[in-house]
């Protein structure tokens, strides 16, 4: 029974190159972790599309710039208190320190005449100390955040108030000029202010602080999980102590170029401002969230609030009403944001997925070969390791006869030759093992759902060999992680080909990807000599069992959902596939090869007219997702299973079963080896062993792929 | 406004299987007795306990003892109901009627026009001279529990039958009545099979939302016990408001591959399931998913459940389409395993 089929012959498989749908984009976007900030942008554009419809030249350069000047303020101010709410405080006394520190930098420049620098460095002192004092009370002391900080608000406001009355007049008399001192408030670098700038360069190292240097994962830490940092080793008294300091000093850099552009303070110089940069805060974060320093909402916040009060300001309404407009715009736009937020995993688990119609063949030359049309073959079958395997996706032999499978929970069992009574644990690997196979030098290469492609030294050592392929050109989703290894073979110059069963969905959940029915798999390439891998075809319906045909120059794949067998031609792999073999009774898994230069198929479970008419219905399928329990969703019947035996040309010869209540069910894997065939089952305790009369007892799978004398 | 509220109340809240009809084995565990074919049961007035075996109907005097032929007939026994006088009425395949004395003698009259009904499926004596047949609506033949599920047309009917032969209809476009029993004042409690609701002889919901798929309905000592084909699964539900899906099925797909309440937990390559009805290790889970049940529902004179019996997802004593008071002792019937039960005390 060698091979001899004609490949240019078969019918070509269908394979889209893409796969777009509304629904898919929708889910695949809600899935992201920024679109958390949707909310926030939209309101921006929203903000900013209503003036730019109401208004004349808002937008225009000079204005622009009119804003940014004066924006370096309140951003600054905004991101000290950003640093603060990350490590789970609040700080309500940046107004005071504001006002405080650009007092003391006007003290300093018109009273004192410091040259610039040396004014530019007490003004930082200023906000950094009181900073210590909000730090020493709030994060040495452990009291807490908001008392201590509405205590140093007064304070600094009432010693502010005193000292201000005191040098009012003799500042705003002073006439002392200096260049640094206009620059900084007034000049224009690469034509935008020098203050623009400043925040510019203050919000990038925030950014980086917290996304890539060590005390700022800190800092998210301390605010995610006070207690769980302190057991984390981290110094939580001293870090959140730290983090007021840094806001103070932010809160004195924004003083300065304050006091460098006014020249002038007054009674009410910072007063709300630790309200306005709040509300811009949690406008941007989408509520009061510790543990979160994320900038770019926050300054989009910033930008929303800003942008809307100038606008409202400018408009020439009176400022009770703009009060009152701010208010409400913001409540609309943080209910709507809440909502969105608390609601985002609901919309996602809606539209995550998406099935569409398709219809498998219809049953085809299984004439006399059904479960009811002959006795139950297999029910002659020896059962072996029952009860001490847990799971044997795949049952591989080698040349000796020991068995080896993977478990549920991640370990590659050895069961040995002959008798088959005693069972080890040959490796720890991890994942869930799936397929298995026999490299050239006697390693074990195994797929691993969750993990990738491992392979196991007869040593029992792992190594992992791949993990990753490349990202398709238009998935919205990041598809380069390997989510579900299922089966390989290995060709004569060493290449693993492999399957990815599914790229939306993990193991615990393949059985979406059935009522999805869309073509969600791949074929991957690893090419060990490079320690590459590459997509050989994308957009597969769950291709599973991969098998090097006899002659070594094509490649069998079982696609389970469509119920049939692709077959690619190893020198001509971007012609894509052929069918090998359509229309079988159920969900084909694992393919071997038989000793008779056949194959062996594996069916997983059985088709039935009712879901063969249920995957015509994609409606029907995602309404009963949402509405009915997993447990009660409709699906393929994987309590029967059994082995077709097809010959080279892709014919059905014979087909092997169980009773339908027997042991073997859902058979996922068969193995021929010396004059008998193995069983093994996903969800099975079990193997199975039933004796082949009249195939060549001498024949292995081991010695078929890379012959005795290796 | 009045319809949007409304339309939340419409439906009353389905009983769930926890609570007072918590899962247990008490099916699995009690007793039983292999009876070829069985299906209805009733207490005769010597004390005997009547239960039909395909087309004979068997008398058991004692639990441990040999039945005997209380009777036999050319056509399946789909009925069995005793009453004043010793008489007992057995309802046949094809919408017929014999009645017999305490011997298994026939008697005069009770003749019920041919064609009246469509099947007797139960029935119970209302006075000596009265007795009213449940009318499914189905022949015998019919697939009752697939075609039932899928089928909005209630075609059901009780019809009264003077022993004059005389006939009366009691209510009709009654939705796959199964079982029929007098309550304390002797008004009609009729239990309907797919609605799993009780109604009274106006059609008038007395209970519903029970969990089950409802069999025939006997009065007890203590209330009223309910026998139950299956239990009430959510697919099957869902899938009552697809009516394209449903449709197609109809259309192309052999009623015995449908989804459907089933009265045996048999495996077959053709039946779909449920993604938890999955085995794990060769075993059904018990607590998995399944289109047959096994249940029975002990109720207060209120009907409202008090206790239940069970046979789950794993067990064989499914479809428990009929029950008795025997001897102080319940006895129910098992369609699956084709046995009679005896549950011991009842309530």
């Amino acid at each position: 029974m060698i091979a001899s089929f004609d490949f240019n012959s078969l019918p070509k498989q269908r394979v889209p190159r893409l796969v777009i749908s509304p629904r898919r984009i929708v889910g695949d976007l809600l899935s992201k972790g920024w679109i958390e900030n949707a909310i926030p942008f939209l309101a921006l554009l929203l903000v900013v599309g209503g003036i730019l419809a109401s208004t004349d030249g808002y937008f225009d350069a000079a204005n622009l710039r009119n804003l940014s000047q004066y924006a370096a303020d309140g951003g600054l101010v905004m991101l000290a208190l950003l640093i603060v709410v990350a490590v789970g405080g609040i700080d309500l006394s940046v107004g005071s320190n504001f006002a405080m520190s650009a007092f003391v930098a006007l003290l300093c420049f018109h009273i004192l005449e410091l040259p610039v620098p040396v004014v530019l460095l007490a003004t930082l002192a200023t906000g950094m100390s009181i900073g210590v004092a909000n730090g020493v009370i709030a994060g040495l002391l452990g009291c807490g955040a908001l008392l201590t900080t509405l205590g140093t608000m007064i304070t600094v406001r009432g010693l502010y108030t005193l000292l201000s009355q005191a040098w009012l007049v003799d500042i705003s008399k002073s006439a002392r000029l200096d260049d640094w001192w206009d620059w900084v408030g007034f000049e224009k670098v690469l034509t935008m202010p020098v203050g623009f700038w400043v925040l510019v360069v203050v919000a990038a190292s925030v950014f980086v602080l917290f996304r890539q240097t060590r005390f700022g994962w800190h800092i998210l830490a301390v605010g995610s999980n006070r207690k769980a940092a302190r057991h984390g080793g981290i110094g939580v008294r001293r870090t959140i102590f730290v983090s007021y300091v840094m806001a103070g000093a932010l809160v004195g850099l924004s003083a300065f170029l304050f006091a460098a552009r006014q020249n002038a303070i007054s009674a009410d110089t910072g007063i709300g401002m630790e309200f306005f940069v709040l509300t811009a805060l949690v406008v941007g974060l989408g509520g009061f969230v510790p543990g979160r320093g994320a900038v770019i909402p926050a300054l989009i916040g910033f930008a929303t609030i800003y942008i809307l009060n100038n606008y409202l300001i400018n408009a020439g309404y009176r400022g009770d009403f703009v009060l009152l407009s701010m208010g409400a715009i913001i409540i609309v736009i943080l209910g709507i944001d809440v909502k969105f937020r608390k609601n985002r995993h609901r919309l996602l688990a809606s539209t995550y997925l998406d099935p569409v119609a398709f219809e498998p063949a219809a049953v085809q030359g299984m004439e006399g070969m059904m479960p009811t049309d002959a006795p139950p073959r297999l029910a002659a079958a020896e059962i072996i390791a029952s009860g001490q395997v847990d799971g044997p996706e795949d049952v591989l032999l080698d040349a000796d006869g020991n068995i080896y499978c993977g478990t549920r929970d991640g370990r590659l069992l050895k069961i040995a030759a002959p008798d088959h009574t005693e069972v080890s644990v040959f490796a720890r690997i991890g994942g869930r093992p799936l397929g298995l196979a026999f490299d050239r030098e006697g390693r074990i290469v195994v797929c691993v759902a969750g993990m990738g492609l491992v392979r196991v030294s007869t040593d029992g050592a792992v190594d992992l060999l791949t993990d990753q392929t490349a990202r398709s050109v238009f998935s919205v989703q990041d598809d380069t992680v390997i989510r579900m290894a299922d089966d390989l073979d290995i060709a004569p110059d060493g290449t693993i080909y492999f399957t990815d069963a599914t790229k939306r969905y993990d193991i615990e959940s393949w059985g979406l990807d059935l009522l999805e029915g869309r073509p969600n798999g791949r074929l991957l390439a690893y090419d060990p000599a490079t320690r590459r891998t590459r997509t050989v075809c994308d957009n597969l319906r769950f291709p599973n069992g991969v098998c090097l045909t006899h002659d070594g120059r094509h490649l069998l794949v079982a696609s389970t959902w469509d119920c049939s067998i692709m077959i690619f031609d190893l020198a001509r792999l971007s012609d894509g596939p052929r069918v090998f073999l359509g229309g079988l009774p159920g969900y084909p898994d694992n393919v071997n090869r038989s000793s008779d230069g056949g194959y062996w198929v594996a069916l997983a479970g059985m088709r039935n007219p009712v879901f063969d008419e249920a995957m015509r219905h994609p409606g029907l399928r995602r309404r009963m997702t949402r509405r009915v329990p997993p447990t009660n969703w409709l699906f393929g019947n994987l309590n029967i299973g059994g082995v077709l035996k097809i010959d080279g040309r892709g014919e059905i010869v014979e087909a092997l079963w169980d009773a339908p209540d027997g042991p073997l069910y859902a058979i996922t894997s068969m193995r021929e080896h010396g004059g008998a065939l193995y069983l093994g089952g996903v969800s099975n305790d079990k193997i199975g062993r039933l004796k082949l009369e009249g195939t060549d007892r001498t024949w292995n799978g081991p010695d078929s792929y890379w012959g005795k004398g290796r | 406004m009045m319809p949007f509220f409304r339309s939340r109340r419409q439906q009353p809240p389905t009983m769930t299987l926890e609570g007072m009809l918590g899962p247990n084995g008490r099916l699995d565990d009690a007793a039983g007795m292999k009876i070829a074919a069985p299906d209805a049961l009733c207490v005769a007035a010597d004390g005997k306990l009547l239960v039909s075996s395909g087309a004979r109907v068997l008398a058991l005097g004692a639990w441990d003892g040999a039945p005997e032929t209380f009777a036999t007939f050319d056509a399946p026994v789909t009925a069995l109901c005793q009453g004043a006088g010793g008489l007992v009425a057995i309802g046949l395949a094809g919408g017929r009627l014999a009645v017999r004395d305490g011997s298994g003698r026939p008697v005069a009259g009770w003749t019920l026009p041919e064609g009246r009904v469509a099947s007797v499926v139960d029935c119970a004596f209302t006075s000596g001279d009265e007795l009213v047949l449940v009318d499914c609506g189905y022949g015998h033949g019919d697939n009752l529990l697939a075609q039932a599920a899928w089928d909005d047309q209630p075609r059901g009917q009780l019809v009264s039958l003077h022993r004059s032969g005389e006939t009366r209809a009691i209510a009709s476009g009654l939705h796959c009545p199964m079982g029929v029993c007098l309550d304390a004042a002797d008004g009609l409690l009729v239990s309907l099979l797919e609605w799993a609701s009780i109604v009274d002889g106006t059609g008038k919901v007395r209970q519903a939302g029970y969990p089950g798929y409802l069999g025939r309905l006997r009065r007890t000592s203590g209330g009223f016990a309910l026998a139950c084909l299956s239990r009430r699964d959510p697919l099957i539900e869902f899938l009552k408001t697809e009516r394209a899906f449903v449709a197609a099925m109809k259309a192309k797909i052999e009623p015995r591959h449908w989804i459907a309440p089933r009265a045996n937990p048999e495996f077959s390559h053709d039946f779909p399931i449920e993604l938890g009805a999955t085995r794990l290790y060769g075993e059904v889970k018990p607590w998995a998913p399944s289109f047959s049940y096994g249940l029975l529902i002990e109720m207060d004179a209120g009907l409202m459940p008090v206790g239940s019996a069970q046979s789950r997802a794993n067990g064989q004593r499914h479809a428990i389409c009929d029950v008795a008071v025997w001897k102080g002792d319940l006895i129910a019937v098992s369609r699956a395993s084709g046995e009679i039960l005896n549950l011991g005390a009842a309530a």
